[in-house]
């Protein structure tokens, strides 16, 4: 070969060699213009992963869901969007949906499902609730569910069907601080955490548990202008770590530091005496109450020092009206969470922290509209769980999950024999699994409306697969609180599978039962309804816009504190001493009770929540999943070194109804006189990926509740543990 | 006005940050990063004795470093860094030798069984040239990332850096990582 | 780093691309020392370097290839040279290297050897059967640095890495050249070895001095190494601790240095020892002793590359 050749050869190779590496450079861009003109929608809708409802765009590109972004229009949720929020793709493409109405094929809990036609499974389903209505009344007929924008159509079935036994999840989360503050005030208000100055928080795991428009306004406050933040945990969670001042507090002892609190504040003269004297009634008798209760003698109870106490008591006044002692969500705590929340509000109220920027605000109202149905006969029978006898003052429509439990095991004052289910896992959100098993086996018919096979669903007769929130379109709501939002829900695609909305499933049952005339529209005439009234051109539209309407002047401070305005309470006032609360026979002031502490080689259990496992609603996502695919007991060093357990064993909780195996984590971030589980674990339904891992609290828990609300107790339970 | 040549960094306020995984959840959806690997992730420092105890968070991703040692180590040049200073990797060119991925000092790049390819953060290039932020930067609750033009005079996050202190990671190892961490 | 990226078989690339590297280099130091064919040891430990010399960078070259997250891709890597990219200058010195071997062996091979190789072809290939042979030196001259280049530039696609202080030392280059010239050197003298009737104790003199030469030039870069990496910045200081106690202690000090360097040295320097002290030069080389003594040298070499590869990616910067 010549020369010449050889540079032709060469030349021409590297020439050949540019094209084809230039080619290959462009090609990725050419790629992803491609996509872009393809078809590519932003379409505005309301996230469902928690009770928050942030608003979401959902970007939808060749009719996949591709991501889901926050949306900055909203005031509330201010342009975030967490990882369960994130995280709801996978569960609209989840393998491990239900894809089909099923109904049992084997034993209850034996997982042997056939599928069924919609019809099938109606007309099933109609026949065993006509039968235990026949035999038992309609009163034989449970109807529980977790809060949703369409368990309004689920709940008026069970009321229309005639049966008073709704019960709802509140009693098992938040009732007796709702029913504290109530009872105080006359409303639960929020509270205003962004321009708060001094923030007292007892558990109310913000920053950890649960991520929500507070959790920002928290991070906001403390980091960028300069807030306090006391916290009082019996735990070292995140959000102890970013606390300016946190107490490993001895469990159950709240209610003496705000004991405490008030006697140093009134004591001292600190509360805002204008602001009593103008909107409170009882003061006197709660200056008298509180006279004993000595930061020194609450030392004792609490562990915390007394020099603390009175030193936070001080600077909350001098902080006051932008003082709060954050009220929190889950408050199924002790067997006296109720009266503990109480003394929370009346703190609250002497520092004049009501209706103030940086304080508590009653939340702002929008008027929606209604659609007008046809309206049935009230419910004869009383309720199973005997609330007017057993609560009288919680709030009745949600009823007390326990005692409804204890009474149906029971048959008092009736048998219930048939029970529908609608988004919500009782198997493991009550306390004593056990007991939950045997009320489930001694119904003759259990149906559940979900989107995946939870362990209730896993133990039930027929299972109506409901389409995810990303399919389809709900009510309108209005999330109330310092920025009233209208939020809309639009289905960003169509259903994937054979599965359909609460209400379709409702009208498919209410037609068999013979009552569909109380179901008589589309979910399209029941929106439009709703949102005539608002002061928009055309509102729909607008909605499906910007997936959300945001009333303007908020947030209002100052409403009522006018001479006119009548607090929702028996004198018309802020409720300092609650004559309500002593007609029913119960402390009108706070009254502590010591907890009692675990014998000698017990521990109690405690509860805690992880903001992206939180809830039956995304513990079965893998996304979420991968954070943390198993829950541990966590031991103190001094535990672990007094039962032999180092990290990474295999040990046995016991408690009185269960005993339940899991690996320890041995760590300095909890109290030496606890164990902490996270819950949501040890699930038994084989069509959830973390089946099997970890274990359920639900197995270990004993019953308790609220002596006044009802609402579930679930720190009460004293565990013993062992290595095996 | 003068024009400059825009550098793309990112500010981090790990004060704020509460390991809640937001970003690593939107930056799976996002970039479609398969379970098993992702492109940011979450340092975690807990120490201390019950009850003085510390937990502190600090997220991660790549740092789009000023001398990149992935983009110099390339055989193909498939790592690139585009003038913003967003680094980068072309698939197409990429062999998957994986000597980039060795060349990081932040283990930031990791390789794809299933294309046989190496991938990392790029800032949601596709994103930002649309004028949006990073999917990260964009879902944090706390608001922890500040995504910016370092050479903007009058943006976010040169107010930052001219007002606050703050460190880089590992800068020992020479490459001029471009996230700021305030302290 | 949370897992090895590069394992065996990028260990093995390294140890049979040095081998090449190394016997390639042998055999052309012999060509060229040579004068006008009166040292027949010479033209022996010559054309058995040549002839080894393609085999190990070929078969290695293919296991880098297939070590690639896409392998049929691997042309890419020569539709690109990048100076600052030790693996990009590396594709090309081995290709180019392969090749100068190819034609070297070629070179080496006698006129009966090139019959019989071409007989299996087509005819109309018969034009290409050419003879080099007497370009040897020439192309023993332009391989000379392309070895070089090979076995150094795989210490330098480690060196130059700034992320991994185990590797990212100038020292790393000379070490794994001398241990890739002195596996050359070693894989002769095992050839020579197996074949008792060529057996001639020059050519084992020329290689057992050659590889002592190659041996203490390696052992006195290691020491260095050490040395001035513990009196070097935390982060070299805690990668060295992987061989001064860590998982990687027993292997270095006792496999690769004592078995592997320091033992073959003194073997080699004992068995050379009364050649260089008599002047008469007849000294008997045991090739039983040489056979074991170059399998030590060569697992030494494959030790090297295996505990480099490995405990440098287990260090960083923390």
């Amino acid at each position: 070969m010549d020369r010449r050749k050889f540079l032709k050869w060469t030349a021409g190779g590297a020439a050949g060699a540019a094209v084809v590496t230039s080619a290959a450079h462009f090609a990725p861009l050419l790629h992803k213009e491609k996509v872009a003109a393809a078809s590519r929608l932003e379409i505005p809708t309301t996230c469902e992963m928690c009770v928050n409802k942030c608003s979401v765009v959902a970007v939808v590109e060749n009719g996949i869901i591709r991501k889901l972004n926050p949306n900055p229009e909203s005031p509330r949720s201010r342009g975030m969007l967490c990882a369960r929020g994130n995280a709801g793709i996978q569960q609209v493409y989840d393998r491990s949906r239900i894809k089909k109405p099923l109904i049992r094929a084997g034993e209850r809990g034996e997982g042997k499902w056939r599928p069924a036609t919609w019809d099938e499974a109606w007309d099933f389903t109609a026949q065993k609730l006509s039968a235990a209505k026949e035999k038992y009344g309609p009163q034989g007929t449970l109807w529980s569910s977790t809060e949703s924008f369409q368990e309004v159509f689920f709940k008026n079935l069970g009321m229309a069907f005639g049966s008073p036994n709704i019960v709802r999840h509140p009693t098992l989360c938040l009732a007796s601080v709702n029913l504290a503050y109530s009872l105080t005030f006359g409303t639960v208000p929020s509270f205003d955490v962004l321009n708060a100055k001094y923030i007292i928080m007892s558990g109310a795991n913000r920053l950890e548990s649960f991520i929500t428009p507070d959790t920002m306004d928290l991070i906001d406050s403390t980091m960028e202008r300069k807030a306090r933040l006391i916290y009082l945990d019996p735990r070292f969670t995140v959000t102890a770590a970013k606390a300016d001042e946190w107490y490993p507090i001895k469990p159950g002892t709240d209610l003496a530091f705000m004991l405490a609190m008030m006697n140093v504040i009134i004591g001292e003269k600190r509360y805002a005496k204008e602001f009593v004297a103008d909107y409170t009634v009882g003061f006197d008798q709660l200056a008298e109450h509180v006279k004993s209760f000595a930061p020194e003698w609450a030392e004792q109870e609490t562990e915390i020092p007394a020099r603390d106490i009175a030193r936070i008591a001080r600077e909350f006044s001098d902080a006051a009206p932008r003082a709060i002692y954050y009220a929190g969500r889950r408050s199924s705590w002790y067997r006296e969470d109720f009266q503990t929340r109480r003394a929370q509000a009346i703190l609250n109220a002497i520092v004049g922290n009501w209706d103030r920027q940086g304080g508590m605000v009653p939340n702002g109202k929008l008027a929606l509209g209604e659609l007008a149905v046809f309206p049935w006969d009230d419910p004869v029978a009383p309720r199973v769980d005997e609330m007017d006898k057993n609560f009288p003052l919680a709030a009745k429509g949600d009823g007390a999950y326990l005692k409804l439990r204890e009474n149906v095991l029971a048959a008092t004052p009736y048998p219930v024999k048939a029970w529908m289910v609608c988004k919500q896992d009782p198997m493991n959100a009550l306390p004593d699994q056990a007991r939950t098993i045997a009320m489930m086996q001694q119904m003759d018919f259990i149906g559940v409306i979900d989107v995946q096979m939870s362990d209730t669903a896993w133990y039930a007769d027929v299972i109506f697969p409901e389409s995810t929130y990303l399919e389809r379109q709900d009510p309108v709501e209005v999330m109330s609180g310092l920025y009233p939002v209208v939020v809309y829900r639009q289905p960003v695609i169509k259903p994937l599978h054979d599965t359909k909305s609460t209400l379709e499933i409702v009208q498919g049952l209410a037609k068999r039962l013979k009552l569909s005339q109380y179901f008589d529209f589309t979910m399209d005439q029941y929106v439009d309804a709703q949102v005539k009234e608002l002061p928009l051109e055309a509102p729909l539209e607008y909605l499906k816009k910007h997936g959300m309407y945001v009333a303007p002047g908020f947030p209002k401070y100052g409403g009522t504190l006018t001479a006119e305005h009548r607090f929702v309470t028996k004198s018309g006032k802020i409720e300092l001493f609650s004559e309500r609360l002593q007609e029913s026979g119960n402390d009108p002031l706070p009254v502590y009770h010591p907890p009692a502490q675990p014998p000698a080689g017990s521990f109690r259990l405690i509860l805690g929540r992880k903001a992206y496992f939180t809830h039956g609603n995304s513990t079965n996502n893998p996304w979420l999943n991968a954070f943390a695919p198993e829950n541990r007991i966590w031991l103190h060093p001094k535990t672990a070194d007094s039962l032999g357990v180092n990290d990474g064993d295999l040990v046995e909780a016991a408690s009185t109804v269960g005993a339940v195996r899991l690996k320890a984590t041995v760590t300095q971030e909890i109290r030496p006189d606890c164990v902490f589980m996270l819950h949501g674990y040890g699930k038994k339904s084989k069509w959830q990926r973390l089946a099997g891992a970890g274990a359920s609290d639900a197995q270990l828990l004993e019953t308790a509740w609220d002596k006044v609300s009802g609402n579930a107790a679930l720190h009460e339970t004293f565990v013993k543990v062992r290595k095996v | 006005m003068a024009v400059h040549q825009k550098r793309y960094v990112l500010v981090i306020d790990s004060r704020k940050c509460i390991d809640c995984k937001a970003c690593v959840v939107a930056c799976r959806a996002e970039n479609s990063v398969p379970l098993g690997e992702s492109r940011n992730w979450i340092n975690e420092e807990r120490r201390g004795e019950w009850p003085k105890l510390l937990a502190a968070f600090e997220p991660e991703q790549c740092h789009h470093c000023e001398s990149p040692a992935c983009v110099r180590v390339c055989p193909t040049g498939a790592s690139y860094q585009r003038p913003d200073g967003i680094v980068a990797v072309n698939e197409a060119e990429c062999v998957g030798c994986r000597y980039c991925i060795i060349a990081c000092p932040f283990d930031a790049r990791f390789f794809r069984e299933d294309k046989g390819v190496v991938e990392k953060c790029d800032f949601c290039a596709h994103r930002v040239d649309c004028g949006e932020l990073p999917a990260c930067v964009e879902t944090c609750p706390s608001k922890v990332r500040v995504f910016g033009d370092i050479n903007d005079p009058s943006g976010k996050v040169r107010e930052l850096l001219e007002k606050r202190r703050y460190r880089t990671r590992k800068p020992e190892a020479g490459t001029g990582p471009q996230i700021y961490y305030l302290l | 780093m949370k897992h090895p990226e590069w394992g065996y078989l990028i260990i093995v690339y390294l140890f049979l691309g040095g081998l090449s590297a190394g016997a390639f280099f042998v055999s052309a130091l012999a060509t060229l020392l040579q004068r006008n064919g009166d040292t027949p040891a010479y033209t022996r430990v010559a054309r058995l370097g040549a002839m080894l010399a393609p085999w190990p960078v070929i078969i290695g070259s293919t296991l880098l290839i297939f070590d690639l997250g896409r392998w049929y891709h691997f042309w890419k890597l020569f539709m690109h040279f990048r100076w600052t990219s030790p693996m990009s200058i590396g594709s090309w010195l081995l290709i180019a290297f392969t090749l100068i071997t190819l034609a070297y062996l070629w070179a080496w091979l006698s006129a009966e050897e090139r019959e019989k190789a071409f007989f299996r072809l087509p005819r109309y290939l018969a034009s290409l059967n050419r003879d080099f042979s007497a370009h040897r030196r020439q192309i023993a001259l332009l391989g000379m640095p392309v070895s070089i280049g090979v076995g150094i530039y795989t210490g330098v696609l480690l060196g130059a890495v700034q992320s991994r202080p185990f590797w990212n030392t100038n020292l790393v280059a000379q070490m794994f050249l001398f241990s890739a010239l002195s596996s050359g050197c070693a894989a002769v003298t095992l050839l020579l070895a197996f074949r008792r009737k060529d057996y001639d104790a020059c050519s084992f003199q020329l290689l057992y001095t050659l590889d002592i030469c190659l041996l203490a030039l390696e052992f006195f870069i290691v020491v260095p190494y050490i040395v001035h990496g513990e009196l070097s910045v935390q982060a070299v200081k805690d990668s060295l601790a992987l061989i001064l106690g860590g998982p990687f202690t027993v292997i270095f000090w006792l496999f690769f240095l004592g078995l592997g360097l320091l033992l073959p040295l003194v073997i080699e320097a004992f068995e050379t020892l009364p050649a260089w002290m008599s002047q008469a030069g007849a000294v008997h080389y045991r090739t039983s002793v040489a056979a074991v003594t170059a399998l030590l040298v060569l697992a030494g070499g494959f030790l090297l590359r295996y505990i480099f590869v490995f405990a440098g990616q287990m260090s960083a910067f923390r």
